[in-house]
Formats: structure tokens, sequence, C-alpha cells
């Protein structure tokens, strides 16, 4: 829970980015498709377990 | 503050090649600096506390405050993403739906100041 987690998105964002031109490049657009969509999956399922542990620790705190 | 530096000069970059990641850094860069508050916050929830129940009167109205600061910061997290990326009509939604919630809870709160006006007035 600290700054490592942005640089991790931010190297799979603009991992994906270059895989995207790459598979483009070689004319294969819906696997550059499907890359772009795997990155995004992988990032969101980060996000949503960052946001479950900040509800739980609100409700905790707060006792909601 | 260095985290929300370093979260908008990570977007910034991210923007040019993939827009959407430029979202979820900016909900991690929320999530990391609520979490630096909270210890912050934890203290002066138990300071709430102590002073309440050493005074004893009106303990329970304290929880029912702690609820609602709670549901506030939680409704202006997510306002504040929708907002960024775009999306106003969900934001009002949320706040109205956020603005509900508290009603709903401060009812006991509303009930036991009416009855002590009626028991003043009577």
């Amino acid at each position: 829970m600290d700054i490592d987690l942005l640089f991790k998105i931010a190297a799979i964002g603009i991992l994906v980015a270059v895989l995207h031109q790459v598979l483009v490049r070689a004319g294969r657009e819906d696997q550059a498709m499907m890359t772009t969509l795997a990155g995004l999956i992988i990032v969101l399922t980060m996000v949503i377990k960052e946001i479950s542990t900040l509800f739980n620790t609100v409700r905790t705190m707060f006792g909601l | 503050m260095e985290f929300g530096i370093i979260a908008l000069i990570i977007i910034i970059i991210l923007k040019q090649y993939k827009p959407e990641f430029s979202v979820y850094v900016s909900i991690i860069a929320g999530i990391i600096i609520i979490f630096l508050i909270m210890d912050k916050l934890y203290g002066i929830i138990n300071l709430l506390l102590n002073i309440s129940n050493k005074t004893g009167t009106g303990s329970e109205f304290i929880g029912i405050l702690l609820k609602i600061t709670g549901i506030a910061i939680l409704t202006e997290f997510a306002v504040s993403i929708c907002k960024d990326s775009g999306e106003n009509a969900i934001a009002s939604k949320i706040d109205l739906g956020g603005k509900i919630i508290i009603i709903s809870i401060s009812i006991p709160i509303i009930t036991a100041l009416l009855e002590m006006l009626l028991t003043m007035l009577s």
C-alpha cells in the first residue's frame, strides 16, 4: 500500500501501449486488442483489491 | 503530498499512450493518500470517544456522528473520481445517495431533539 503500486500500474499501462503498437504494426489488430483488455483487467483487479481494503478500513474505523 | 505529485506525473505520461489507465492511477493515488491520513484520523476518533465516554451524555450521538463522517468521506471519494473521469451525472447520483443515507442515519438525533423541545415547551 505505497508508491510501488502506482509504478506497477504505470508500467503495465506503458507495456500494454507498446505491445499494442507492436502488434498493430505486425498486422494482428485482434491480438493487440486482446493484450489491451488483458492489461486493463489485471490493473482492474489490483485497483478493486485496494478499494475493498479502503472500504473495510473505513468501515471498521467509523463503526459503519 | 509527494504521492499526489508523483501520481500526477505518472498520469500525464500515461495520458498520451493509454487514457484509460490514468483513471486507475488517480484512484490508487486517492486511496494511498487516504491511508496516509487514516492513522491521524484514528487518533482523533479515539479522542472523541474518550471525551464522550467521560461526559457520558449523548454518547450514542457520537457514534452516529462518526458514521456520518465515514459516509461523507467515502461518497466524496467516489464523487471526485466520477467528476475526474467526466461522469457528472453519476457523481450527482452518488452524492444524492450519500445524502439520503446520512439523513436516514441521523433520524434518531432529530427525534431526540424534537422530544427535548416538546418537553421544554410543555
